[in-house]
């Protein structure tokens, strides 16, 4: 098992998926044994795959470029040729890891939360085929396979968002989700041709290849590096297409985990990552993500502030990271960038999967109905704290070390760097009120606290195994730690493979951004912990503010006052010209003419001879003189 | 084995079986039931047969040729004048396969069928023995011939056992609906016809025979004037049959009118005889004519497919839904054609091919509902998924494919009709991608409404799918997941022919 046999990967869930679909219902527990089974193959089979790659890497170095392995799909020939391939290198490797891990624990997670739903087999099937798209997706070494994928990963959100299908919420939050990727994907897909018009290839590699040698004409390079950036926008919820997220979390929670930590989102930080070399050829392009970044990572802030429902703050806070990842991409730091993406996998799942085993024992999601759970129900608290304070960003979980190796590519862009520090107490701040708000404190609801308890063990062990993830992942960074693994170039190079970027640890940066930190957690606390009160006093003294961001800064409502007026009073108006104007008038015209005409000329039929022979002599005669007329 | 006689019998079995069922006594509508669903098997299995034992690179221009002279040197006649000329290319192969496919499903759907169940299986069976003839014949006289046999038992299908739609703002009788679809059809028929007397008198060559025609046309024999003049007869005369806009309004009216099955039938095969048509008549025989006309034909393609998924996004029925996806999705093969490449062309015949099976569900599904709920309202429905899994399923795929999903057949042929367009046409193939994102809103729409949400008690009693519904059903998904899938043997089929059309370049 080597890097060319990766295509393998994709196939276990996906078969996992087939036959569950077909047969799930005649298995024994809905066959979700089959699939948590392949599942744990797949991330079994991504070891070889991972000690390949770094044996390959001690070899050649910073040489190497990854491993590629296609077949052909279809064939005009001479005119197009469409191949399904897979493409090894160090972003892959970071993204099969965490894809396949996450997965893996989401799996074995749901065995406990899904229990007793009506379609639980039908819940694994999809599960599986959602890891397939992403694994082939990160895989696919070509525009044509990453696209399949792509789609088929918006499927498998769609399917699992509205997978309470019974909630008129869920049904809307789905088809939400899937408008809104697919409107950027309408981008990606014509970026996809743009690059073959004039490449000749849907490569990945190729296509860069010739756009550095500069076979690319520029405005077509910029043109395909803005709408593929749309469909990486529309994927990984960036403004204006953040609004689908959110709502997302209409979905089962450990979907959301998957959505959030693992698939789904973070396909547009990896699609980004991979054609980073194309928006660095392109004028303005770096220059536009991280302003997309960086706007969404500010608005996701200040809407976390507000939000009551637990699984909400964390969607925010999901926004307010892959912001960030944008932001590192926009100064071409994709190792700080993949870094991030890698540490936020497992605190990300990590907080979802606690707040669903909040939800699984109290059946609430508001945090005004939540609070004194840290007795009751002690693992879940402290894998919970683990992982927001990771998030927060706090010395020396997983979060810190990314974040600040974010805030150390943007040294050089003073502006940047000042606006994203603002973030961060704002990051710690909500985190820290999600936690107390949820676990310290009297219970707001004595029902709902009299009733909780801690999950039982395949809910807990994910939580547990996610926690112990969060402290260490950021070690990766470390090659000293890899090569007491056994990787012989250190795992530090799995994420830092082709750049000069290295891994960088400034003292100076690392206190400032934990003081920054501190700060947001210390007002938290105070606000929340110490003096309850003092919120409501906050939202009346800033209550303009309050409105807007609890409002969502009235985007969500400006979109749905444009689809209901705008999109479908033209929907309408087309509807009615076309039965009108087109067919009563053209069609129904045409035919009424003709009625018509039959009724007009009907009096003509007199029925006595003298008018016919009238009409036979003037008709003779007039044929005479047109036959006269003609020949001379 | 490849003889022509398996072609023959495409067009001989649905004849002798409409035959046998004018024998059977009315009063036996079980055996009448048994007669129809049979011929539908013998014809799957036959076109099954003739799909995949066509060879790819054989050579040959045709296969499965059969050529029986009917008149020759007679007056204006010579060497074989008009003549019963089968064969099909690899453009013909995939019709021929999409025929057998939905004509055996709508036979297993029309099951239910109760009232004259006889005269309606009669009439299917002549329509479907035209369709047949139209993709085998190689001879214009006989393929205007068929394309008539297969245009005229709509009337009695519509108009008899058809329904009518009674809206707020409007309605739209059956009668009315049987009338205009008939109506606009023949009269569009009348360009083509004269276009063939016009090809064949120009010739000069006292033959309907279309391979030699098409010989003649390759070696420029037709004036380019000439050309430029008549192909857009065939144009026009074939594309209203395949929806063109703004000739495409007997299509939502009229499929919403018809019986399941005739819907099935009209709008999964007998559109793509329009399509068929423009690129047997138009570009085989006016490669120039063709040329000259494309950029128009591409246009009204692309305000096909813009304005029919507009126009389907504020349908509230889901018949007419579905009517205006077809032209909406229609637009695809024309803009497909008038690509004049071959990733364009072979991306239409693809979309020929994917729509035809997909319409064919969506239409079948359609009809599941109506026959026991009795109407159409999208709005009275919620919740349809829990009661209905299967039914929910299968027109889940339906739309999926439809929207353009890849690993269903839609993705794999608006894909190809996309990249060729781009060639040619950028700003056209953008707006071609925006259609297939509008398709995703009705269609998305349309599951939120009546699929998800809190279920309507009203519907408690609706059942799921019967046997032959599932069976039939699932015949259709068999082949859009095929095509999704594992595209080659199609894609190596067309682009074979295609690559010898002599406008494709």
């Amino acid at each position: 098992m080597g890097m060319t046999d990766a295509w393998l990967l994709p196939l276990l869930p996906a078969g996992a998926f087939v036959v569950l679909l077909l047969f799930g219902p005649y298995l024994p527990r809905k066959g979700d044994w089959i699939a948590i089974g392949a599942m744990a193959a797949t991330f079994g089979l991504v070891f070889p795959i991972i000690f390949d790659f770094t044996d390959e890497l001690s070899r050649h170095g910073a040489e190497f470029a990854g491993v590629a392995n296609s077949t052909q799909w279809l064939e005009v020939p001479g005119y197009l040729e469409l191949r399904l391939g897979v493409h090894v290198d160090a972003i892959t490797i970071v993204m099969l890891a965490v894809v396949t891990f996450v997965s893996l624990m989401v799996q074995v997670y749901s065995l406990a939360y899904m229990k007793g739903d009506s379609r639980y087999g039908w819940f694994y099937a999809v599960l599986s085929l959602f890891t397939a798209s992403m694994l082939a997706l990160v895989l696919a070494d070509n525009f044509l396979l990453l696209y399949f994928a792509w789609e088929l990963v918006g499927l498998c959100s769609y399917l699992l968002i509205g997978h309470y299908s019974h909630l008129r919420s869920a049904a809307e939050a789905s088809k939400k989700a899937f408008i809104t990727t697919r409107l950027g994907d309408v981008g990606l897909l014509i970026a996809i041709i743009l690059l073959w018009r004039d490449t000749g290839t849907f490569n990945i590699q190729e296509i860069i290849a010739a756009a550095q040698a500069g076979t690319i004409r520029t405005e077509v390079l910029t043109a395909s590096v803005v709408l593929l950036f749309l469909g990486a926008m529309g994927k990984s919820a960036q403004f204006p297409f953040h609004v689908w997220l959110p709502d997302a979390m209409e979905g089962p929670t450990p979907v959301s985990a998957l959505i959030h930590a693992a698939t789904m989102v973070v396909a547009g930080v990896y699609l980004v990552a991979r054609t980073l070399p194309l928006f660095a050829l392109v004028e303005g392009g770096q220059e536009l993500v991280l302003a997309v970044g960086l706007l969404t990572t500010f608005m996701s802030a200040g809407m976390g502030l507000v939000m009551t429902d637990i699984k909400r703050v964390i969607a925010y806070s999901t926004i307010n990271s892959l912001g960030l990842m944008f932001v590192a991409l926009g100064v071409g730091a994709p190792g700080a960038a993949m870094l991030y993406l890698f540490t936020h996998a497992f605190f990300k799942a990590l907080l979802f999967l606690g707040a669903g085993s909040v939800i699984h024992a109290t059946d609430r999601q508001e945090v005004d109905q939540l609070g004194g759970l840290w007795s009751k129900m002690p693992i879940t608290g402290v894998t919970f704290a683990v992982g927001a304070l990771s998030m927060a960003g706090l010395p020396f979980l997983s979060g810190f070390w990314a974040k600040d190796e974010i805030l150390h590519a943007l040294l050089d862009n003073r502006g940047v760097f000042a606006l994203t520090l603002l973030t961060l107490p704002v990051t710690a701040f909500y985190m820290t009120r999600v936690f107390v708000l949820t676990f310290l404190g009297e219970p707001k609801d004595p029902e709902a606290h009299a009733h909780a308890h801690e999950s039982p063990l395949t809910m807990w062990v994910p939580l547990a195994l996610l926690a112990g993830l969060t402290f260490v992942s950021g070690l990766i960074v470390f090659d000293q730690v890899g090569r007491a693994l056994g990787f012989p170039g250190g795992i530090g190079e799995i994420i830092y493979a082709h750049e000069p970027e290295i891994f960088h640890f400034s003292v100076g940066n690392a206190i400032g951004s934990s003081l920054l930190v501190l700060l947001g957690l210390a007002l938290a606390w105070y606000i929340y912990m110490l003096r309850p009160g003092t919120s409501a006093v906050a939202v009346r003294t800033f209550r303009p503010v309050y409105t807007l961001l609890v409002n969502k800064f009235y985007i969500d409502a400006v979109y749905q006052a444009i689809v209901d007026n705008v999109v479908l009073g033209v929907a309408r108006m087309v509807a009615w010209f076309d039965r009108n104007v087109v067919n009563d008038t053209g069609v129904d015209g045409a035919g009424y003419t003709t009625k018509f005409a039959g009724y007009l000329l009907k009096y003509q039929q007199t029925g006595r001879l003298p008018n016919y022979a009238l009409g036979i002599v003037v008709g003779v005669i007039a044929l005479a003189l047109v036959a006269f007329s003609i020949k001379g | 084995m490849q003889t022509g006689y398996i072609l023959l019998a495409t067009i001989a079995v649905p004849l002798l079986a409409a035959v046998a069922l004018v024998l059977v006594p009315s009063r036996y509508p079980n055996v009448v039931r048994m007669i129809a669903v049979g011929t539908g098997f013998v014809l799957f299995g036959l076109s099954l047969y003739a799909f995949f034992a066509y060879q790819v690179s054989s050579g040959k221009d045709f296969q499965f040729e059969l050529q029986w002279v009917w008149i020759e040197n007679v007056g204006f006649l010579g060497d074989n004048g008009i003549t019963l000329h089968l064969g099909i290319d690899g453009i013909g192969a995939p019709m021929v396969l999409l025929t057998g496919i939905v004509t055996f499903a709508g036979t297993l759907i029309s099951n239910k069928i109760e009232y004259r169940n006889k005269d309606y299986f009669i009439l299917l069976m002549l329509l479907v023995a035209g369709v047949f003839g139209v993709f085998c014949s190689l001879d214009m006289f006989f393929w205007f011939f068929f394309y008539e046999l297969a245009v005229l038992p709509m009337y009695l299908l519509i108009g008899v056992w058809g329904s009518s739609s009674v809206f707020p703002t409007f309605s739209r009788t059956k009668e009315y609906s049987a009338l205009k679809l008939t109506l606009v059809l023949v009269g569009a028929s009348v360009p083509i016809f004269i276009g063939i007397f016009a090809t064949f008198v120009e010739s000069g060559l006292g033959t309907f025979d279309l391979p030699t025609l098409w010989a003649y046309a390759e070696q420029g024999g037709f004036d380019p004037n000439f050309q430029k003049i008549i192909f857009p007869l065939f144009m026009i005369g074939c594309g209203v049959l395949a929806g063109l806009w703004p000739f495409h309004t007997w299509s939502p009216d009229g499929h919403v009118a018809a019986p399941t099955a005739v819907s099935m039938l009209h709008a999964g095969v007998l559109m793509k005889l329009g399509a068929f048509g423009i690129i047997r008549l138009g570009m085989q025989l006016m490669p120039e004519g063709a040329e000259f006309w494309m950029p128009a034909l591409i246009t009204l393609g692309t305000i096909n497919v813009i304005y029919g998924a507009i126009s389907a996004m504020a349908q509230t029925d889901f018949k007419y839904m579905v009517g205006y996806s077809s032209v909406s999705h229609m637009g695809y093969v024309l803009m497909g054609l008038a690509t004049l490449n071959p990733i364009g062309v072979n991306g239409a015949v693809l979309q020929m091919f994917s729509h035809g099976v997909m319409t064919a569900l969506m239409f079948a599904m359609v009809g599941v509902l109506y026959d026991q709920a009795h109407t159409r309202e999208m709005s009275l429905f919620g919740g349809l998924s829990q009661r209905m899994p299967r039914f929910a399923a299968f027109f889940a795929v339906a739309g999926l494919a439809s929207l353009g999903l890849p690993g269903l057949s839609g993705f794999v042929a608006e894909f190809n009709v996309f990249v060729g367009t781009f060639q040619t046409y950028p700003a056209l193939g953008a707006l071609g991608v925006l259609g297939a994102a509008i398709t995703a809103v009705y269609i998305l729409r349309m599951f939120a409404v009546a699929f998800f949400g809190p279920a309507n008690p009203r519907w408690d009693g609706l059942k799921d799918m019967s046997r032959f519904e599932l069976a039939g059903g699932a015949l259709l998904i068999a082949f859009i997941l095929l095509m999704g899938v594992f595209p080659s043997p199609f894609v190596d089929r067309i682009a074979e022919t295609v690559l010898r059309l002599p406008s494709v370049s």
